[in-house]
């Protein structure tokens, strides 16, 4: 009898054993499918992450409209261990009903916070924790023609005056100042007004307004706002002219910029591959700036914080353990990343990590580079702006661009349309519905 | 035993199978929207009971009542410029005996292309670089401006109406036709007799033969005026500046853009209200006897 518990007893131990050997535990991750980016993912990210180790397999699955799939699959407690969404908005959302698991204690054991940027680290905790790891980071810039710039002595400009200046010789000259539109993407118009309150009223004061210690009805951001409508509506410098700027898509306004339809182009840095292919053909050269600082006395650009999209783990997943160490192996391999991103375009995939010049494939241009070098050394001493689509709540969000062509159809005065932006900020405020913005 | 396989009870169960998905599916999301918009639920986490208080902040809302309007002029739109048209076609049509199939097809196909691509057609033709009126300016030809009539607010309705309109319209005149090959032959031949014109003919022969088939246009486009949401939203998504905003984008906009899931259950539910206002009218004028 003993003898036979001893045989069963080592079997099951064997089986048990063997088991643990051979079987891996699965990590399923979500994400927006994209003909042209799933398979970098496949070979890049899964395919060198499960050769890495021996007891995770990573599984990335692409879907369409992944926001509503996902949304369906969480409420219902199911979905990926990894769960990626559009912003922090979301995360807010899903953080409060309770559907994503704290990271603080991996964050803690891994020296996460030391590894992403302090701005986008703080974009990701909510209520004093670590929820959502930032997976890519973008920000507005103002691209120019630079053949176009030297052949005519303009100069690219920084102050006000300067920007005014030289978007008259621009129309002088008969080409329009900036190419960009909004037909297909409504919400284009939170890029123009997150540089124009920036740039005009100054970070600071954005960053006071974003944590109440300013109202949104004070003179500066009044300010940002009409300047803002004066060049658009009055002297048509995007596209030249509001029903222009409408009816321009990306493929327009990249070829108008691409063909000396426009000088400039105001745009997020997501941009770089279309721009790139759109020179490819011409004998002229581009180049980027920073938007010029729109307000009296001067002071240095400073850079626009933007998330594209967040990695959170599903408070439902069955080892969360395993998903932290997916993240960490991300977080650790700025090769990986930025050989990814390179093929991206440095449109996706730019996690914010501590990039300098030598990490950095030769092959990326020289524009790129510079950006990417300058915006981690500017931000990570804490010299930075914001932008709507990731510190804005919901409906506030909507609001900056939704209600801004009732002001550039001269239906609401620009007062009005602030002193209902504030109106929104406190229902959000006093609703807890803000996001994180970090101590500046 | 014997009335679970009566001649009733067996149709019954050939319809089961489809009313259970039909449960699940319609009646059940909708019943439960429904419920949703007396609470303020977000989408994702708690709800909580709000009372009326979606329906108090609706009526106080601007763009709410701009998607009202905007659907009333909608539904006064196609009640009339496609149901002229697509009587006056089709009663035409009726007199042409040699090629009246390509002309039925021609009319109708606008309705089976999909709404992006009739959109996108449309959007190319009025570009403001590449479009037919900056085609024909560039060639001295003033007659349009080369400005996109979907991105003007006093046109933008209007604009994204045509658009709708041009693909609908050839619908209702395979309807209408339909309808008027039911006549019977030997009342024109009396009208002719009778030495009635054309259009007295159509005035008292053909429009009140075709009634039940005319009232029925009218019904479904009333009841499909309500939801409209594809067109607009592919060409304007509302704007610019809500010029162009109807009920279903701000329903749409409300859920998904500032997630009020609550609040756009109320607009859902107002819609819900109308649309079985405008049904039981119908069903009031059944019972009075019209031939609907």
């Amino acid at each position: 009898m003993i003898k036979k518990l001893f045989i069963v007893f080592v079997a099951s131990i064997f089986s048990l054993n063997s088991f643990s050997v051979f079987a891996k535990t699965t990590v399923t991750w979500w994400a927006e499918t994209n003909a042209n980016r799933d398979p970098v993912f496949e070979a890049k990210l899964v395919d060198a992450f499960n050769a890495s180790q021996n007891d995770i397999e990573l599984v990335m699955e692409f879907k369409e409209g992944l926001n509503d799939i996902l949304r369906t699959a969480m409420l219902s407690g199911e979905g990926p261990d990894i769960v990626e969404t559009p912003g922090p908005s979301y995360v807010k959302e899903y953080q409060e009903a309770g559907l994503l698991k704290s990271m603080q204690g991996y964050s803690s054991q891994y020296g996460w916070e030391d590894k992403l940027l302090p701005w986008s680290y703080q974009a990701g905790v909510f209520n004093g924790e670590f929820y959502s790891a930032p997976k890519t980071f973008e920000t507005m810039i103002m691209l120019y023609n630079k053949t176009l710039f030297e052949e005519n002595g303009w100069k690219v400009p920084t102050t006000l005056s300067e920007y005014e200046d030289v978007a008259s010789k621009i129309k002088a000259a008969g080409m329009n100042v900036f190419a960009y539109g909004s037909t297909g993407w409504q919400p284009t118009h939170e890029h123009l007004a997150g540089m124009y309150l920036n740039s005009y009223a100054g970070p600071d004061n954005v960053y006071k307004a974003l944590i109440g210690e300013k109202d949104w009805t004070d003179p500066e951001f009044v300010g940002a706002v009409e300047l803002l409508r004066k060049h658009m509506v009055d002297d048509g410098y995007w596209s030249g002219s509001l029903e222009n700027y409408y009816a321009l898509g990306w493929d327009d306004f990249h070829a108008m910029f691409a063909s000396r339809g426009a000088a400039m182009m105001t745009i997020g840095t997501w941009t770089f591959g279309a721009t790139a292919a759109g020179f490819a053909d011409s004998s002229d050269e581009w180049d980027w700036a920073p938007f010029p600082v729109l307000r009296d006395g001067g002071a240095d650009p400073a850079y626009l914080l933007a998330l594209g999209t967040t990695m959170s783990i599903n408070a439902s997943s069955g080892d969360p353990d395993a998903a932290a160490k997916v993240f960490d192996f991300i977080f650790s391999n700025k090769k990986i990343v930025l050989d990814m991103a390179a093929d991206f375009n440095f449109g996706e995939f730019v996690v914010p990590l501590y990039f300098s010049a030598d990490d950095i494939r030769n092959d990326v241009s020289p524009q790129v580079k510079r950006y990417l070098v300058d915006f981690a050394e500017a931000t990570g001493k804490g010299d930075y702006g914001y932008t709507t689509w990731t510190f804005w709540p919901a409906d506030p969000g909507v609001h900056i661009w939704k209600d801004m062509e009732v002001v550039w159809a001269g239906d609401i005065s620009v007062e009005d349309y602030m002193y209902d932006h504030q109106k929104m900020w406190d229902k959000a405020r006093k609703k807890g519905e803000l996001l994180p913005v970090g101590a500046r | 035993m014997s009335i679970f396989f009566s001649k009733n009870s067996i149709a019954w169960y050939f319809i089961l199978p489809v009313l259970a998905v039909h449960f699940m599916v319609v009646a059940l999301p909708s019943l439960l929207s429904l419920a949703l918009c007396l609470t303020d639920w977000n989408g994702f986490g708690k709800i909580n009971y709000v009372g009326f208080e979606n329906f108090y902040e609706l009526f106080d809302d601007r763009y709410f009542k701009k998607a009202v309007w905007h659907n009333i002029i909608w539904t006064c739109l196609f009640l009339t410029v496609p149901i002229a048209l697509a009587l006056t076609c089709a009663y035409l049509l009726t007199g042409i005996t040699k090629g009246q199939m390509l002309f039925r097809l021609c009319f109708f196909f606008p309705y089976m292309l999909a709404s992006i691509i009739s959109c996108q057609i449309w959007k190319y033709i009025f570009h403001p670089l590449y479009g037919l009126p900056a085609w024909l300016n560039s060639k001295g030809i003033d007659l349009i401006p080369a400005v996109s009539p979907f991105t003007m607010k006093e046109t933008s309705l209007y604009a994204v109406a045509f658009v709708d309109g041009w693909h609908f319209w050839g619908f209702l005149v395979v309807i209408y036709i339909t309808g008027m090959y039911q006549v019977d032959n030997s009342l024109y031949e009396a009208a002719d007799i009778e030495g009635a014109t054309k259009f007295q003919k159509f005035r008292f022969v053909t429009l009140p033969l075709i009634r039940p088939i005319f009232i029925f246009s009218i019904m479904i486009i009333i009841i499909w005026s309500i939801p409209t949401f594809d067109y607009v939203w592919i060409l304007t998504q509302g704007g610019p500046a809500y010029s162009s905003e109807v009920l279903a984008t701000n329903l749409y906009s409300q859920a998904f853009d500032r997630f009020n899931v609550g609040y756009s259950s109320a607009i859902g539910t107002l819609m819900f209200i109308y649309t079985i206002f405008i049904v039981s009218i119908f069903g009031v004028l059944r019972k009075l006897g019209w031939e609907i």
